[in-house]
């Protein structure tokens, strides 16, 4: 028996996954719960493990090919099997998903076998696919299932035009970096692909979406640096390696407690702002395949120490590339940090649907005139980029003062309760 | 000895040579192993022979029929022999030209008979010895072989198979053919063009079971002008002392004269002794191997063609299906996606059909429209004094789609290959209709038959 294994539902609404990498190949004997493929969401790598044992037939996705769920992702044959069918009668997109399920871990196990005499449902049979030869090959060569393109030529004709389309709009993407010589000297064509690529839609959609203005101030964090000297030793013997981004936090929720509508998002189709009473902070985490932004959650709650760990878990986590879902999902409000690397002040782009994020940059010794005298401070800058349709600048700038008085004078953080 | 190379293609037919061709345009090291002669059934005792003895039996009757044009031509006299001799140098042509094709394309050939022990390995047996062959792809081209029936056993003398018969050194004076499919009339026709009295016994309601009925009885026609006798619904029985009987549609019994005994009743795929079982490569129950649209078994590595992965046994889909594999075997995205697969049939008219029946369009849900075009009214079918036959084209009502040509008549296997095209391009009635034609040609009957399914064919009245 031949079984086609769809990409099953991996749940929080991910309508899609990009194939990020195979760990099986056609003919290769697995196990039961054998991971078989890497699987990119929204944010996210997850394992997917295979429901069967038995031999891969047919792996029907490309790498760097994005697929839906429900699709078919693979034909796996138990002892005594038949041939596969092939993949232009596979069943198409859009077939029922599996119950959603909450990923608490990077693999996930929903297995979901569909025998493989399923009749096709949506899908043209290939012989009703109105195409030529030609584009019938392009299509192939560029990973494209024709049988789920649309034409656009005279009877539903499938062109060529309407392939390259398909293909542009991600929807079924094969690549391969190639070395060309352009018009001025060898260039190199590297695919546009995982984590790249969806930070490239999330900072274009953000771009778009919304109208962003930054706001900078500058900070004295002198009394800061002071504190995480006297808490880095305590924090060490807890196993904690304590960094600014906890204080920050600390100063920054009762902030969004004051500003509540630096805490939303904005409901474009109910014209409504949503405005959070929790507070699940996204950390701007910078890994060798690109931004990734896990989430803090319910950091109101958490004390320094906790913050501190939960964010060194979640980095090691980010740049292992292992990162689970619900790790990634559900941020109200970001962070970003660049003063490990070096500039004055950067202008973030706001993690969309969120209408605001903070900018952190490097802590440097200045001369600052207080009390009439220059003095060495430790001052940094911090830039908030917001969405002008939910608020104004005036907002914005006594948002910042906020989170300025409580890093300049941190004892007032006493008089907060979480 | 053990050999190991990239690529293993096991029968040389047309399936197999060209996918030992392609795979060495690819870059792919390649063995070719061959139990008999390069390019197989078709080249050596199949098509290429029999369209040769077809040839020069239609020349032969064209000359003798070409008084009534004024051309009068006095003792035509058939040196069969010589005949066979010809045919014979045209088929070491063409079997020394894929010899040096092969070669050019570094292609190994190894002669011996093959089959599996190893998924990987294949054991060649030959007169020299035994070698194995590793390959880490391996194409089964392995085609099929004619067979008979307990009553009608070969003999190779007196009852024979289509290789005997297309090596007869005398035409037949009597001949009798069991089984009215495609080769037993394209033979049949053929000798009795050359003489022979022939007599034809289908077990089938139809000669040429599968095949339209409007181009059969054209055929039919023919057959019966040219003496040959032909029963359906008829059971050979046995041969004894000269005759062939058999029970007729009527129940009567019939009793037919015959020197030689044709069998044409079919082919079974040759895929029972090549170790299938042993390596676990799965056939369906009449024994064709299982393939998906990339031509892969169900052992990854293991690719099968042609006859031996089932019908239409042809040997154009062979050779098709062996570039695709091929080309898999290269990291190629290559599949078997062809819309339609024409059929030819040598008989006197020819019949070359190509897509969907009226019939078949009706299943498939289509709303079907149909556009005929007579021989008679096309002038080069007068000049060539064939007029019997006609071009039918099956369209899609409301799209206008071709979706079948069916032809019968002078030269229809050259003139389908531009509804194969159509029908591959997704052409409309109006694409071939306005698609100018030659004048005078035969394709012209295709441009007016899609013209004759909107009711606007010039060279016939459609009131």
């Amino acid at each position: 028996m031949v079984y086609e294994f769809r990409l099953p539902d991996v749940g929080e609404g991910v309508a899609e996954g990009e194939v990020v990498k195979w760990l099986v190949k056609e003919g290769d004997e697995v196990k039961e719960n054998q991971p078989l493929v890497e699987i990119m969401t929204d944010k996210v790598n997850v394992e997917i493990p295979s429901p069967k044992q038995g031999i891969i037939q047919k792996l029907m996705a490309k790498e760097g090919e994005v697929v839906k769920v429900g699709q078919a992702l693979l034909s796996i044959e138990e002892k005594g099997g038949q041939p596969t069918v092939s993949a232009s009668e596979r069943t198409p997109v859009g077939t029922k998903p599996s119950p959603p399920t909450s990923a608490k871990t990077p693999t996930i196990a929903i297995p979901q076998e569909i025998p493989l005499t399923t009749p096709p449902q949506a899908s043209r049979k290939p012989d009703e696919i109105l195409a030529t030869p030609a584009t019938r090959k392009l299509a192939r060569d560029l990973g494209v299932d024709i049988s789920v393109v649309q034409g656009t030529g005279r009877g539903g004709r499938i062109t060529d035009e309407d392939v390259q389309r398909f293909k542009q709009l991600g929807r079924a993407v094969a690549a391969v970096t190639v070395t060309t010589s352009g018009p001025r000297g060898v260039e190199e064509r590297v695919p546009l692909r995982g984590i790249r690529r969806k930070v490239a839609e999330h900072m274009l959609k953000s771009k778009n979406a919304t109208a962003q203005v930054t706001h900078v101030d500058e900070v004295d964090m002198t009394e800061i640096v002071h504190l995480r000297e006297r808490a880095k030793t305590s924090a060490e013997k807890r196993g904690v390696k304590l960094t600014y981004l906890p204080f920050v936090i600390k100063a920054l929720i009762p902030a969004l407690k004051q500003y509540p509508y630096l805490n939303s998002s904005l409901d474009d189709e109910k014209e409504e702002i949503v405005l959070k009473k929790y507070y699940n902070i996204g950390i701007a985490t910078d890994t060798e395949s690109g931004l990734v932004v896990p989430v803090v959650k319910d950091a109101e709650h958490k004390s320094i120490t906790q913050l501190g760990l939960e964010i060194a878990t979640l980095s090691e986590k980010a740049h292992a590339g292992q990162l689970a879902l619900n790790e990634v999902q559900g941020s109200t409000f970001t962070i970003t940090n660049v003063g490990g690397i070096g500039g004055v002040f950067a202008t973030p782009i706001i993690n969309y649907p969120e209408v605001a994020i903070l900018g952190l940059h490097k802590i440097t010794k200045r001369p600052v005139v207080k009390d009439n005298q220059i003095t060495i401070r430790d001052m940094t800058y911090l830039s908030l980029s917001f969405d002008h349709r939910v608020l104004d600048g005036a907002m914005a700038a006594r948002f910042v003062n906020a989170i300025k008085q409580y890093l300049e004078d941190p004892k007032l953080l006493l008089l907060e309760t979480d | 000895m053990t050999q190991k190379t990239e690529a293993a293609v096991l029968g040389s037919g047309p399936g197999g040579y060209v996918a030992a061709i392609r795979l060495g345009q690819l870059g792919k090291e390649t063995i070719l192993i061959e139990k008999d002669k390069l390019g197989g059934v078709c080249l050596n005792i199949g098509c290429i022979p029999s369209k040769a003895l077809i040839r020069v039996a239609k020349l032969k009757q064209r000359v003798e029929a070409a008084k009534q044009i004024g051309l009068e031509v006095t003792g035509v006299n058939v040196d069969f022999a010589k005949v066979q001799t010809w045919k014979q140098s045209v088929v070491d042509r063409l079997v020394s030209g894929i010899d040096y094709l092969l070669k050019g394309n570094n292609v190994k050939v190894v002669k011996g008979t093959g089959k599996f022990i190893e998924a990987h390995q294949l054991e060649v047996k030959s007169l020299s010895g035994t070698e194995i062959i590793e390959a880490k792809d391996i194409i089964i081209a392995t085609g099929s072989r004619y067979f008979d029936l307990p009553t009608f056993k070969f003999n190779g003398t007196t009852i024979i198979s289509s290789t005997e018969a297309l090596s007869l050194q005398q035409v037949p004076k009597k001949l009798a053919i069991i089984g009215g499919g495609v080769s037993g009339l394209e033979i049949g026709t053929m000798y009795a063009q050359l003489g022979s009295k022939v007599t034809v016994i289908e077990m089938l309601d139809q000669l040429l079971p599968g095949t339209d009925i409007d181009l059969v009885r054209i055929v039919e026609r023919s057959l019966r002008k040219l003496g040959i006798e032909y029963h359906v619904k008829s059971r050979a029985k046995e041969y004894r002392d000269g005759k062939v009987y058999a029970t007729l549609e009527d129940g009567k019994e019939g009793a037919f004269d015959a020197d030689k005994v044709l069998v044409t009743v079919g082919r079974r795929p040759n895929s029972d002794e090549i170790g299938l079982k042993k390596v676990g490569i799965q056939t369906d129950p009449h024994g064709f191997i299982q393939v998906n649209k990339k031509m892969q078994t169900n052992l990854p590595g293991v690719y099968a063609i042609g006859d031996v992965v089932g019908p239409p046994m042809l040997a154009h889909k062979a050779s098709k299906e062996g570039i695709v594999a091929a080309e898999v075997i290269a990291g190629m995205n290559s599949e078997a996606d062809f819309h339609a697969i024409p059929g030819v049939i040598f008989t006197d008219p020819e019949i070359a059909t190509v897509g969907l029946t009226e019939s078949q369009a009706k299943e498939r849900g289509y709303d079907p429209i149909i556009g005929k075009f007579p021989f008679t009214a096309l002038g080069r079918a007068l000049l060539a004094g064939e007029t019997e036959g006609f071009a039918k084209i099956v369209a899609d009502k409301n799209s206008n789609l071709v979706l079948g040509v069916h032809i019968v008549g002078a030269e229809a296997s050259d003139l389908i290959s531009e509804a194969a095209l159509a029908i591959e391009m997704g052409a409309t009635l109006e694409d071939i209709g306005f698609t100018v034609h030659p004048h005078p040609t035969l394709p012209e009957s295709v441009m007016e038959a899609a013209e004759a399914a909107k009711g606007k064919a010039i060279h016939i009245l459609q009131k």
